[in-house]
C-alpha cells in the first residue's frame, strides 16, 4: 500500500455461511472513495441491486473507518455505517464517535462488509487481522449496556481494551428506527441501521484495541496541522465549554426549538434546560472519545428534582430537545433519565421523540384514549409514561407495535386529521431535533438528502469555513437553496475521514491533516469533488431503488407555518417547488426530475453510472 | 426620544458590567433612549463603541455591520440581517441579539 492511513484490508463477513474473508483495497478505489461514507457508497452501490429490500439477507451493512481514524488526529475514532435502511428503504448513512473507528484499524481493517443472515444471534470478534463469528444466544434481549458488560466479562478484557457496538432489544425486535449503540452511549442512529443488524441476527461487533500498523507519511506536518485543528475547534462556538447543549437557548431564541410536536414555539423554561444550566448545576465527568481533547462528551449525576442521584450520559442537544420541550417536559433530570432509557433500548432519539410527541398530541386531542394506549396517560410532560411507552415500543407490545414503525407509518395507519400532525419527510427520513420551520436550510437539506440525514449540514451557518458568503436572509427560498447546494459535498467528504465534526471543525485543516497522513496533496476543491461524488453515487442508488422526486418534501406539519414564536408566519411551502428546482439546478441535477445530469456525473468521476440512471 | 430595550443572550452579554441587568444570568438587558429616526445599525454601532465586548462579538464598527454567528430578533421575531440594519427604531421596541446555533 503506497498510501499512509490505510490498512488496505476490508473484512467481508458472510453471516449465512458463517464465513469471513479479506478483500484487498486497491489504490484507485482508495483515491476515489477515501473511506467512511465513501467506501459505504461504493460497496452499497456495487453489491445491493435494485429490488433488494432492507431486511433481505442480500442487503449489506457496511462499517467503515477513514484515513484519519487512529492517526493521531484528536478525537478521530469515528466510523460510518451504510446500508439500505428501513425508514426510507433507500440508502442510510450514519456516523458514531467513540473508539471503534480507530480500534478497527488497529485490528487490521479499514472496514467490514456484512452480508447474509445468521441462523441464530451472533456477534463478531476481530483482533490482530483475524475475525471470528461467535454465538450470541446469551446476549439475546440484553440492552446495550448489559451487552457491553457481558461481552467484556466473557472476553476477560478491561473497559478500554475493546470497542463494542451493537443493538438492544429494539433492534432485535425490528423497531424500524433502531440504532447501533456502543462505547457506552455513542450511536449510529439514522435510518434504522440497528434494525438491519437485527434482520441479520447480528447482535454486536467487538474490536480489540491493538497497535497501529498503518503508516503516517509526514508526522511532523500532521502534528502542526492537528494542533491548529484543535485550536480551531476549541475556539469554535460553545462546544468546548458547554457541549452541544450550549446552543439550546440560542435555538429557542430563533424559533428552532421543537415544542410539543410543533404546536407552539413558546418554551420559557429553556434557561433551566440548556447545556449551561446542566454544567453549572449537575455533576459532570468527562468521557472523551478516542484521543479527544475537546471532550464534549460527559457523564452527569442529576443533583435536583425527582431524578436526583440518577447517573447517565449528559444529554446532547438532540436529546435535550427530544425529551424536554418536544414532549412538554420541564425537568432536566428527567431528560437525563429518558436519554439513558432510549440509548439503553437502542433507538434513534429523534424518531422516538417525533413518535411520542405525536402520540401526546393525539392523546390531548382525543384521537387516542387511555384505553387505546394500554392504560398509559400520555399527557404532555408525563415522563414516566413516556419511559414505559418507549419500553413497549422496543418490545413491540400493544400500541408499541404500531409505534415501532415510526411516526410516518403510524400516523398514516391511524389516518384522519392525526395523519397531518406527524413530523417527517415523505421519504421517511427523520428530521433532527429542531423546529426546522425556523431553520430553512436544514428543512430543505433533510428533504433532499441522499444519506437519510443532514447532508449539507452547517450550510446555513458556517459557509465562510469554505469561502462561501453568509446568507443575508435565512428565509429566502432562493438564497437558502443556492447556498445549500454550493456548500454540499464538504461535510460528506468529512464523513469519509473518520473524524468527529465537533473535534475537527475546519475543513481546510482537515484536508491538510489528510495530506499529512496519506502523502497526497489535495485541496479544498478536491475535497468538494470527493464529497459530491459520494452524494451522486448515493442519489443514483436511491433512484434505482425507487426514490421519487415527489417524496422530497416535508409532511404537512413539518412544512407548516409556526403559529407563534420568533419564526411565526414564515412559510417555506409558499415557494417550495421553486426552491427545489433551484437546488436541483445548482446541484447539477435535472430541475424537473431531480436526477443527476450526465455532465454532473462525468464531472465527479462517475461516468460509469450514466447508463445505470 | 424613544425608549428601546436591548437584550443580549448567553455569552454575548459577558463582561458588560453593571450597565446591563442580568435577570437570569443568561440574558443581559439594558434600556436605551434613542433619537427619533435612529436605526438598529446605528444603535448597535453606538453600543459597540462604548462596550468593547460588543465590538468583539456582535458588531463590527469599521464595517458597520453585524459580525458572523449572531442573529438579531426585532420585537421577538427573527428578521434577516440586511433588514435589521436599516430598521428605524420606534418607542417600545425590543432588540434581542443571540448567538447563532453552531451545528446541526
Amino acid at each position: 500500500m503506497n498510501i499512509g492511513g490505510y490498512t488496505g484490508n476490508i473484512l467481508r463477513v458472510d453471516l449465512s455461511n458463517h464465513e469471513t474473508s479479506i478483500m484487498e483495497l486497491d489504490q484507485a478505489a482508495i483515491e476515489k472513495w477515501v473511506g467512511g461514507v465513501g467506501f459505504g457508497a461504493k460497496y452499497l452501490y456495487e453489491e445491493v441491486d435494485a429490488g433488494i429490500e432492507w431486511a433481505a439477507p442480500d442487503n449489506r451493512i457496511i462499517w467503515t473507518s477513514g484515513p484519519l481514524a487512529g492517526s493521531g488526529v484528536y478525537g478521530a475514532g469515528t466510523f460510518n455505517v451504510t446500508s439500505k435502511g428501513p425508514m426510507t428503504n433507500l440508502a442510510g448513512c450514519s456516523q458514531a464517535n467513540g473508539y471503534f473507528g480507530a480500534y478497527m484499524k488497529f485490528s487490521g481493517f479499514d472496514g467490514i462488509v456484512f452480508q447474509g443472515k445468521a441462523s441464530e444471534l451472533v456477534y463478531l470478534w476481530i483482533k490482530d487481522g483475524k475475525a471470528e463469528i461467535r454465538n450470541a444466544r446469551h446476549l439475546a434481549g440484553k440492552d446495550v449496556w448489559e451487552m457491553e458488560d457481558a461481552l467484556r466479562e466473557e472476553l476477560g478484557v478491561r473497559e478500554k481494551d475493546v470497542s463494542i457496538f451493537g443493538i438492544g432489544p429494539s433492534g432485535e425486535n425490528g423497531v424500524l428506527y433502531s440504532a447501533i449503540v456502543g462505547d457506552r452511549g455513542h450511536l449510529a442512529a439514522h435510518n434504522g441501521l440497528g434494525a438491519v443488524m437485527g434482520s441479520k441476527n447480528l447482535k454486536a461487533v467487538v474490536t480489540y484495541r491493538g497497535k497501529r500498523t498503518f503508516e503516517v507519511r509526514d508526522p511532523e506536518r500532521l502534528k502542526e496541522k492537528n494542533k491548529a485543528l484543535f485550536e480551531h475547534a476549541k475556539g469554535f462556538g460553545f462546544f468546548y465549554e458547554w457541549g452541544t447543549g450550549g446552543g439550546f437557548s440560542a435555538l429557542y431564541g430563533t424559533g428552532c426549538l421543537p415544542v410539543k410536536n410543533y404546536t407552539t414555539n413558546i418554551f420559557p423554561q429553556h434557561e433551566r434546560m440548556n447545556g449551561q444550566y446542566m454544567r453549572t448545576h449537575f455533576e459532570t465527568r468527562s468521557k472523551p472519545c478516542y484521543t479527544c481533547r475537546i471532550a464534549h462528551v460527559k457523564e452527569v449525576t442529576v443533583t435536583e428534582g425527582p431524578y436526583k442521584g440518577f447517573v447517565g450520559e449528559e444529554p446532547e442537544y438532540e436529546q435535550l430537545a427530544a425529551w424536554g420541550p418536544m414532549i412538554g417536559n420541564n425537568d432536566l433530570g428527567a431528560v437525563v433519565m429518558l436519554t439513558r432509557e432510549v440509548d439503553r433500548l437502542g433507538m434513534d432519539c429523534n424518531e422516538a421523540s417525533w413518535t411520542i410527541g405525536w402520540v401526546m398530541e393525539c392523546y390531548e386531542k382525543g384521537v387516542f384514549t387511555r384505553r387505546d394506549l394500554d392504560g398509559l396517560d400520555m399527557s404532555w410532560g408525563n415522563v414516566e409514561a413516556v419511559r414505559i411507552m418507549l419500553n413497549r415500543i422496543a418490545n413491540r407490545e400493544g400500541i408499541g407495535d404500531l409505534l415501532a414503525k415510526g411516526v410516518m407509518r403510524a400516523s398514516q395507519e391511524i389516518g384522519g386529521e392525526a395523519a397531518d400532525w406527524a413530523v417527517y419527510t415523505k421519504k421517511g427520513c427523520s428530521p433532527r431535533g429542531h423546529d426546522h420551520r425556523g431553520r430553512w436550510a436544514e428543512l430543505l437539506d433533510t428533504c433532499v438528502t441522499n444519506t437519510s440525514t443532514l447532508e449539507s449540514t452547517w450550510a446555513g451557518v458556517h459557509p465562510q469555513l469554505v469561502n462561501l458568503p453568509v446568507v443575508s436572509d435565512p428565509f429566502s427560498h432562493e438564497e437558502v437553496s443556492t447556498l445549500n447546494a454550493r456548500f454540499n459535498g464538504i461535510r460528506i467528504f468529512d464523513d469519509c475521514l473518520g473524524t468527529c465534526r465537533i473535534a475537527a471543525t475546519d475543513p481546510k485543516l482537515q484536508v491538510d491533516c489528510l495530506n499529512a497522513v496519506t502523502g497526497w496533496e489535495l485541496d479544498l476543491e478536491d475535497a468538494f469533488t470527493i464529497g459530491r461524488r459520494v452524494i451522486n453515487q448515493l442519489r443514483v442508488f436511491n433512484f434505482s431503488h425507487g426514490m421519487k422526486k415527489e417524496d422530497e418534501m416535508p409532511s404537512t406539519r413539518y412544512g407548516s407555518m409556526p403559529v407563534d414564536g420568533p419564526a411565526e408566519g414564515k412559510n417555506i411551502m409558499e415557494k417550495w417547488d421553486r426552491m427545489i428546482e433551484n437546488y436541483y439546478t445548482h446541484m447539477g441535477w435535472d430541475a424537473q426530475t431531480g436526477k443527476p445530469l450526465p455532465k454532473t456525473l462525468e464531472k465527479v468521476g462517475l461516468t460509469e453510472l450514466i447508463e445505470d440512471l | 426620544m424613544n425608549r428601546v430595550t436591548i437584550e443580549l443572550w448567553l455569552w454575548l452579554g459577558k463582561e458588560l458590567g453593571d450597565d446591563f441587568e442580568s435577570p437570569s444570568g443568561m440574558r443581559s438587558i439594558r434600556e436605551e433612549h434613542v433619537e427619533e429616526g435612529m436605526t438598529i445599525r446605528q444603535l448597535l454601532g453606538n453600543l459597540a463603541s462604548h462596550y468593547p465586548p460588543i465590538a468583539r462579538t456582535i458588531f463590527d464598527t469599521k464595517a458597520k455591520s453585524l459580525l458572523p454567528h449572531v442573529v438579531v430578533n426585532y420585537n421577538d421575531r427573527v428578521i434577516s440581517p440586511h433588514v435589521v440594519h436599516n430598521q428605524v427604531l420606534k418607542d417600545g421596541d425590543k432588540i434581542t441579539v443571540l448567538p447563532m446555533y453552531m451545528g446541526g
